[in-house]
């Protein structure tokens, strides 16, 4: 498989249990063999500086744990389109959107990006995911060498 | 009739602050406040654990200088150790320290303030942003993205994460550096370099247009305190702490600047969680003194470095040799941030760098520490008392945000006076009150031991409380 320039981001505070679900899938990423060449981060926040990051790649794939009614653990997938708001505070974070945006207005390129993120049920301090969560982390990660896969002979 | 103006919260600063105006009968301001209105208590979540855990912890108390923390923690861990870091320990806390420097300036310079030296305090708030610095001068966007992203990524490299970084460790560094790493390090400076150079010249050519706000912001004379080396130049790990006069005259140097209760006086206020750090000779409230990029200019000598002192010499020809308005935090910071770039590059030169020796371990030899550092935002204190286990029983932590605290309050109202009319509300008056705050680029999270959206609240008040006016944006 071709996953040169492809870029993983699992993002989320690492002490806020579900929160942490894309540090928790990013190290299974790392290691495993159907993404050899990808090149996996973690990061608490979106912020400014990850747009050159962005630019650079072939594909990006974000990683993240969403607050949503959907029951805990159910994954969704969906490609991010470049959005150019004006947030108020940009400092700390972006929408994956707005960096996408940010990429493109920066470097003029963005490649495809794809969010995968999952329902979580708990965020109260801790570094352990819910069970609903453990649960999820091989899905993602499937789904995640199925992105890069599908980019590779796509 | 009195009246109160409430600017809550304040906008593009690193945490939660409001500013109240006070009015007098004939409705010109009588005083001005800046509140920093969170609360987090790092000194008491400490107390009971181990003192290896500290310099961790520390670090969680800010994202955006938690290498500050983890150095001045990790210093007063290696007093309790009675140890001294082998010199590659200590050279690689240097290089994170300054790669903090760097990164954080780049964000207070570029993505904080630029929009409002780049379109003027007169503008539309909603073109102020990171897309209008983009549209209006793209090579001034890209440039500030790529020198955060540099910091950062020289924080990680070492650190193993760019936020809230490890590596830093009681007794010195947990592993040695890499040669692909410092390689890679130097690989970047070039074009950091380069990025701030445009920057300086950029600046330089625009400050200009804002002669009447220089003359305003934060425009008073005052004591200006930071670290300086053995020979003069600026130091940001080590040395002695030297307080310079309005005039550039020193006024006090401290060899060593750790006894600081023998100098330096902290007062509470009951309307801010940040506390009032004063200058003892002087007193409360009158031993106002400033720290951060614009303070460490002043005390310096010079800044020791080819590049940074070019530029040191175009700053005093311009502005004489103690500059007083915090007006000029903005170009001490771009200099900062060059003479950051030229030492990384000097420390990373050195092969010694690359030594494995980067740790002395030993156990609890005494019961007291205390680390002093340089942060970005300025001088920073961490005191801890220990039990004969090692188990913090206290701590302290005196912070560049409350040193400047006095100097903040007084420019507030300084730019209250002559900006806000008590018929009208303004935009523009409004900005320029909230702009004097971030030429301190005020560190709340440190502060106060919250991040999130900053919505913009005004309001106009009569004296039972009346809300006569109000604003949101």
């Amino acid at each position: 498989m071709n996953d040169a320039g492809v870029l993983i981001v699992g993002y989320g505070n690492p002490l806020r249990s579900d929160d942490g679900f894309g540090w928790h899938a990013a190290r299974l990423l790392a290691a495993d063999p159907r993404l050899a060449g990808a090149r996996v981060l973690t990061l608490h926040q979106l912020t400014p500086e990850l747009a050159a990051d962005i630019a650079s790649a072939s594909l990006v794939v974000l990683v993240d744990a969403s607050v949503v009614d959907d029951a805990p653990g159910s994954v969704a997938v969906r490609s991010i389109q470049p959005r150019q708001d004006s947030p108020l505070s940009w400092s700390h974070h972006l929408d994956p959107a707005v960096l996408a945006g940010l990429a493109h207005a920066l470097y003029d390129h963005v490649p495809p990006i794809v969010l995968i993120s999952v329902a979580g049920a708990a965020f109260a301090d801790g570094d352990w995911l819910s069970p609903a969560l453990q649960r999820a982390l091989p899905e993602v990660v499937d789904r995640v060498a199925r992105v890069v896969e599908e980019h590779a002979y796509g | 009739m009195a009246r109160e103006i409430v600017i809550d919260t304040v906008t593009r600063i690193e945490g939660h602050a409001k500013i109240t105006i006070q009015l007098d009968d004939d409705g010109q301001v009588a005083d001005a406040h800046f509140h920093v209105t969170q609360f987090r208590g790092f000194e008491r979540i400490v107390q009971g654990r181990p003192v290896h855990e500290l310099p961790s912890i520390m670090a969680r108390i800010c994202g955006i200088c938690p290498v500050s923390h983890l150095i001045a923690s990790a210093k007063a861990c290696d007093e309790i150790l009675a140890v001294e870091p082998p010199p590659a320990g200590a050279d690689l806390r240097r290089v994170m320290n300054l790669a903090q420097v760097v990164q954080s300036h780049a964000l207070s310079f570029f993505h904080l303030s630029s929009p409002d030296l780049l379109f003027g305090f007169d503008a539309e708030p909603a073109g102020r942003h990171l897309f209008g610095v983009l549209e209006a001068n793209p090579q001034l966007a890209r440039d500030g993205v790529g020198l955060r992203r540099f910091g950062q990524q020289v924080i990680e490299s070492i650190g193993g994460k760019r936020i809230h970084p490890a590596g830093v460790v009681p007794g010195g560094m947990a592993a040695p550096l890499a040669s692909e790493t410092r390689d890679q390090i130097l690989a970047g400076l070039p074009e950091a370099l380069a990025a701030t150079r445009r920057a300086l010249d950029w600046y330089v050519s625009e400050v200009r247009r804002f002669e009447e706000e220089a003359t305003r912001f934060g425009a008073f004379p005052s004591a200006f305190m930071g670290l300086v080396g053995p020979d003069g130049t600026i130091e940001h790990y080590d040395g002695a702490l030297r307080v310079v006069g309005a005039d550039g005259a020193v006024l006090a140097e401290r060899a060593d600047p750790r006894p600081y209760w023998e100098y330096l006086g902290e007062a509470v206020e009951p309307w801010s969680f940040l506390k009032s750090a004063y200058w003892k000779d002087l007193g409360y409230p009158d031993g106002v003194y400033r720290v951060g990029p614009l303070a460490r200019l002043n005390v310096a000598d010079r800044m020791g470095t080819p590049l940074a002192d070019e530029e040191l010499e175009r700053f005093r020809g311009r502005l004489g040799r103690t500059p007083s308005s915090s007006f000029h935090y903005h170009q001490a910071r771009l200099i900062e941030i060059l003479s950051c770039l030229e030492r990384l590059e000097a420390l990373l030169g050195d092969p010694e760098i690359l030594s494995t020796r980067v740790r002395s371990v030993a156990g609890i030899n005494r019961e007291e520490g205390i680390g002093v550092a340089e942060a970005p935002r300025g001088t920073l204190l961490h005191h801890y008392r220990v039990d004969r286990d090692g188990i913090v029983q206290w701590a302290n932590l005196v912070i560049a945000t409350g040193h400047n605290n006095l100097a903040m309050n007084r420019s507030v109202a300084q730019v209250a006076r002559h900006y806000v009319k008590a018929d009208r509300l303004t935009e523009p008056m409004l900005n320029r009150v909230e702009a004097v705050i971030r030429c301190y680029d005020p560190c709340l999270s440190c502060s106060t031991h919250a991040i999130g959206q900053m919505p913009l609240h005004l309001q106009l008040l009569a004296p039972d409380g009346t809300v006569l006016d109000e604003r949101h944006r």
